[in-house]
């Protein structure tokens, strides 16, 4: 296999039962790839194990068998070299804003000097448009705000690569909104390879360069992998008036909503090759042909083998 | 005798002694007047004990001077002894803590300090309000007290490790003779026959203590078993003179001044003074382990020489209101001064509405008496606190110092008696100390 | 509104004060010198005491009061080692409290670091702590005056003792409760176990710490008052033992008081402090 920037292969993840014996895997042989400056969002219901895989590729979590290679290294443990946006915000309530993005900062440079610390946390605090709280403690914010403190503290650290836990989960959808203009704003200025958890189709729709679709756990799988063909510059305003955008759209939620949990017996499921999971571009597929309405089948037209 | 013969050709002149065993002349005179000063010692006990030349040289011959010296000194406290030949020597502490309970039995451990007799022998004495004997005891097995007050009966007890560990202890003086009371609660004005008393209750101040010894014996004589027919209970004096208001016992026999306090608060009356039960018995003592006395003999004696000063001070009558006024402060007893005064004057309000004049209400004696301590181990043989076979003279002789508490009297001019044991009466009945056995036998009640 | 609810409470709190203070009187007032009355001679009742101040029944609050006049007004006099001033008393007790705490608190809040990272040690260690943690503090006296053979560093052992279980299990408590988030935001963040430590699990843990010193200092300062009315020599403690043992009610009553006060001074000192330490989320 060529040098990806990220490889996983052969993920799987094994939880035991109340009684101590093996379960049921949640997932199992789970290979795919990033490359360097892709955002990959991973869409799938809960119990898919999608979380189990972000915590995977942050070292926070070991894999029941098969592994991670980023830059050439296999992933044994939590690194610098990933940024995590976790879920719940995780600040610290006794720091202030400030002092939780200084703790991330002086753990990646720690011979930094107090004045060059505070002066490149502002730099990222002002970037998620929190240069007037920085004193402020987190307890004091709206929970956008927090999230943005989470997200400039991961971007902080300067990560080879960015891994976001579902991190607009818990806001309202007009915070959601700004707060996803933003990110997308940063990473198209840093060229930052980003892995995201979310459950927001339009999310996925706006941020991503690939879409990577869980079938239901247990014993989850990559359905595919949907390619997002709209072109890079879109925005929240405007990508609806794209053609693509509905197709694409169409294709997600129609997985989401049929297709996910009847793929262990569908015939995709047996034509599915784990090392090679079918890439789709529902996006470039013409209007009026059948798409998603009948399983798998017309899809596997579009496939195109990597 | 001279020590070194100077027409000796073997005298060497260079450095080192005639005997060859000491660096320098100087020394070995040092460890010669020590082995001197033990012969002479072990010499005048040898003599004490059998006054007789032949029967002496008689016992000798038969045993042999190693085995007879190590059979005497199983019993003597020869260490004790030294350090009372050899006490002007340099003090070897000079910084001591003395515990003492507020009780008027402590009055001259309490005045040799208020008076500062201590300074006099050059001693820096801190002493030690203590809250109960049972701590005392405590304190002075860990050493935090370098001697203490104690109640006469403890150092024996202790010794043979009733009550504690056994640990060998030293009882230099007596402190006080009488200065107790039974004393009843008011509701009793009528009820002064104790032969009445059954199921009564009474509180004690400790288990070996003349009180418990003496209220048992009292009761006894009246025919009540103090283990069947009454309760005794060990308590605190204050809590003494508060469970009597409340009711919860109906009498205690203890340590003045709380049987005249408890006739200040109106809730007792002096039932009896224990003066009239043994008129001059034993009651609290000074005492010291053996082991400190071994190690600091001169301070020792000092400790003592400056008690017996106060001893003999306070024993006198035209003393005592100062002394009342002296020790009566919250630094030691505590006590509106009044109480104590009574005590110490003993002329008191009974409680019963009369003045009663009892000059004899306290004593202070320094001496303390074989034979009542060949008594008091009578006493916690008839009622179980110790078992078996007593050698009540060798336990009483190595504890009581009594011959050396004459020799020390004898210095500072105070009469002491000529024998170490006498015979006492108590409650009209003859306790003879060389018949220990016989007189356990002649009680009809015992445990 | 809120300064008239607090200045309205003030005026209930007094007047509940009044009428407590009001109640004590009447109900202490002495009957006119019945008894005394018909003593025998002028002698007799000088014996008695007639006239001195005495201690029958239960004083009233003018004694108690002047009992607070007398020692507050001289609070550091020094009369020999057994009767010094109430400030040096009180000073004594804090001292060992302070000292035996001291002590609980460095060996507590290590170990129970190390219980609280530690699910091996935890189950490990807990069949003692459950065992000795009812034990009475004051039951470990007698046996520390045997073993330790010196009062004092027994006093303090007692303070050590019974600060030890509160703060001990409190500090594991807090930080096996440390939220996983911010554990694994430290890991994410390569944070060395002993930045981790001081940075993240201390002031994390830091309330729960805080509530078992606070419940450790209330236990020691009433532990303390009751060792040294047992060992006495100094302290608050043996102050209350010494007016008891002269009887003198009032006394008493002051040094509770003052027991009672400190015991709150401590309490509010520890709850200022919680609250410096407490977060809001």
């Amino acid at each position: 296999m060529t040098a990806h920037f990220l490889s996983v292969e052969g993920l799987s993840k094994i939880y035991p039962t109340a009684d101590g014996k093996p379960g049921t895997p949640v997932f199992e042989d789970i290979h795919f790839a990033i490359e360097r400056g892709e955002f990959i969002c991973i869409i799938g219901h809960s119990g898919c194990g999608k979380t189990t895989i972000l915590n995977v590729l942050a070292g926070l979590e070991e894999a029941s068998a098969g592994g991670a290679i980023m830059d050439d290294r296999e992933i044994d443990g939590p690194s610098l070299d990933r940024g995590v946006v976790f879920q719940g915000h995780a600040l610290m309530p006794w720091m202030t804003v400030l002092g939780n993005v200084a703790f991330a900062t002086k753990s990646r440079w720690p011979d930094w000097s107090k004045a060059q610390i505070e002066e490149h946390c502002t730099t990222y605090l002002e970037m998620v448009g929190l240069g007037h709280a920085i004193h402020k403690k987190p307890a004091e914010l709206s929970g956008g705000m927090k999230q943005r403190v989470g997200i400039a503290r991961a971007f902080a650290i300067e990560p080879k690569m960015l891994l976001l836990d579902e991190p607009f989960g818990a806001l309202d959808a007009l915070t959601r909104g700004t707060i996803q203009d933003e990110l997308l704003k940063i990473v198209r200025a840093t060229q930052q390879t980003v892995f995201m958890i979310t459950h927001d189709v339009d999310e996925a729709i706006l941020l991503a360069d690939k879409v990577i679709l869980m079938s239901n756990g247990p014993l989850a799988k990559i359905a595919e992998i949907v390619e997002i063909t709209m072109p890079r510059d879109r925005t929240r305003a405007e990508m609806h008036h794209d053609p693509q955008f509905y197709r694409i759209r169409n294709h997600l939620v129609d997985f989401l909503v049929n297709r996910s949990k009847s793929y262990a017996g569908s015939d995709a499921a047996q034509l599915h090759d784990a090392k090679h999971p079918p890439v789709v571009r529902p996006g470039l597929v013409p209007d009026g042909t059948p798409s998603g309405d009948n399983g798998g089948r017309p899809v596997l037209k579009q496939v195109v083998n990597q | 005798m001279s020590l070194i013969n100077p027409f000796d050709p073997n005298v060497k002149l260079h450095a080192g002694c005639s005997c060859g065993q000491h660096s320098s002349e100087a020394e070995h005179l040092e460890a010669e007047s020590a082995a001197l000063n033990r012969r002479m010692v072990e010499n005048t006990v040898m003599r004490a004990l059998f006054p007789q030349d032949v029967e002496r040289r008689r016992f000798l011959s038969a045993v042999g001077v190693s085995t007879a010296l190590a059979a005497i000194s199983e019993f003597i406290p020869f260490g004790a002894l030294e350090a009372f030949a050899q006490d002007k020597g340099p003090l070897e502490k000079k910084d001591l803590k003395i515990g003492f309970l507020p009780i008027t039995c402590a009055t001259p451990i309490i005045f040799a300090g208020a008076a500062d007799f201590y300074g006099k022998e050059g001693l820096n004495v801190t002493l030690q309000k203590t809250a109960g004997w049972a701590i005392v005891r405590d304190k002075v097995l860990a050493k935090e007290f370098d001697a203490s007050h104690m109640l006469s009966p403890m150092p024996l007890a202790i010794s043979m490790g009733a009550g504690s560990n056994a640990t060998p202890m030293v009882m230099p003086l007596m402190e006080n003779t009488n200065g107790n009371a039974i004393t009843l609660h008011v509701k009793h004005k009528n009820n002064r026959d104790p032969k009445n008393w059954k199921g009564m209750k009474f509180a004690i101040p400790f288990d070996y203590s003349m009180h418990n010894f003496l209220l048992r014996y009292y009761l006894a004589a009246n025919g009540l078993d103090p283990d069947r027919d009454v309760q005794l209970r060990v308590m605190s004096p204050p809590d003494m003179v508060a469970n009597l208001r409340s009711g919860n016992i109906d009498g205690f026999i203890v340590a003045e001044p709380f049987n005249q306090r408890a006739v200040y608060e109106n809730v007792g009356f002096i039932h009896a003074l224990t003066s009239e039960i043994w008129n001059n018995h034993p009651c609290c003592a000074f005492a010291a382990s053996e082991d400190f006395v071994k190690h600091n003999p001169n301070t020792f004696a000092a400790l003592v020489r400056s008690i017996m000063r106060a001893t003999v001070f306070v024993n006198k009558a035209e003393n005592r209101k100062g002394v009342a006024a002296m020790i009566a402060p919250a630094n030691y007893l505590n006590q509106p001064p009044t109480v104590v005064e009574q005590v110490l004057t003993g002329r008191f309000a009974d409680g019963l509405g009369q003045v009663r004049n009892e000059p004899d209400r306290i004593g202070f004696d320094p001496f303390p008496w074989h034979s009542m301590a060949v008594w008091m181990l009578t006493q916690m043989k008839r009622w179980g606190y110790i078992k078996g076979n007593v050698n009540y003279k060798e336990i009483a002789e190595k504890v009581f110092l009594a011959t050396d508490a004459r020799k020390r009297m004898a210095e500072l001019d105070i009469a002491a008696p000529k024998s170490t044991y006498g015979k006492h009466q108590i409650l009209g009945k003859e306790f003879d100390p060389s018949k220990p056995e016989e007189y356990l036998k002649s009680f009809a009640i015992k445990a | 509104m809120k300064t008239t609810l607090t200045f309205r409470a003030a005026v209930l709190s007094l007047f509940i004060f009044a009428m407590f203070i009001g109640t004590w009187h009447l109900a202490t007032q002495a009957p006119k010198e019945s008894a005394a009355a018909q003593a025998v001679n002028a002698e007799y009742a000088e014996l008695m005491g007639k006239g001195a101040e005495k201690t029958g029944g239960f004083p009233s609050p003018e004694k108690v009061g002047s009992a607070f006049v007398k020692y507050l007004s001289d609070p550091f006099y020094d009369n020999g080692p057994n009767d010094k001033g109430i400030g040096i008393q009180v000073g004594y007790s804090l001292l060992r409290v302070g000292t035996g705490f001291l002590l609980a608190m460095l060996f507590a809040l290590p170990l129970g670091f190390v219980i609280g990272m530690s699910p091996l040690m935890t189950k490990a260690l807990n069949p003692f702590i459950q065992i000795l943690k009812p034990i009475s503090p004051l039951a470990w006296m007698p046996l520390a005056l045997y073993t330790l053979k010196d009062s004092e560093v027994s006093g303090i052992f007692v303070i050590f003792i019974c600060s030890l279980w509160p703060m001990l299990i409190n500090t594991a408590f807090g930080v096996a409760g440390v939220r996983r988030d911010w554990i694994n935001v430290a890991r994410t963040l390569e944070v060395n176990p002993l930045r981790k430590a001081f940075l993240v699990i201390l002031p994390a843990a830091a309330p729960t710490i805080l509530t078992g010193m606070r419940i450790s200092m209330g236990i020691a300062w009433i532990v303390i008052v009751a060792a040294e009315m047992l060992v006495g020599g100094t302290g608050i403690g043996y102050f209350v033992w010494n007016e008891w043992n002269n009887l003198a009610l009032p006394n008493v009553i002051f040094a509770i008081t003052m027991i009672g006060l400190v015991g709150m001074a401590l309490d509010l000192g520890f709850g200022t402090l919680q609250k410096f330490v407490t977060y809001r989320e």
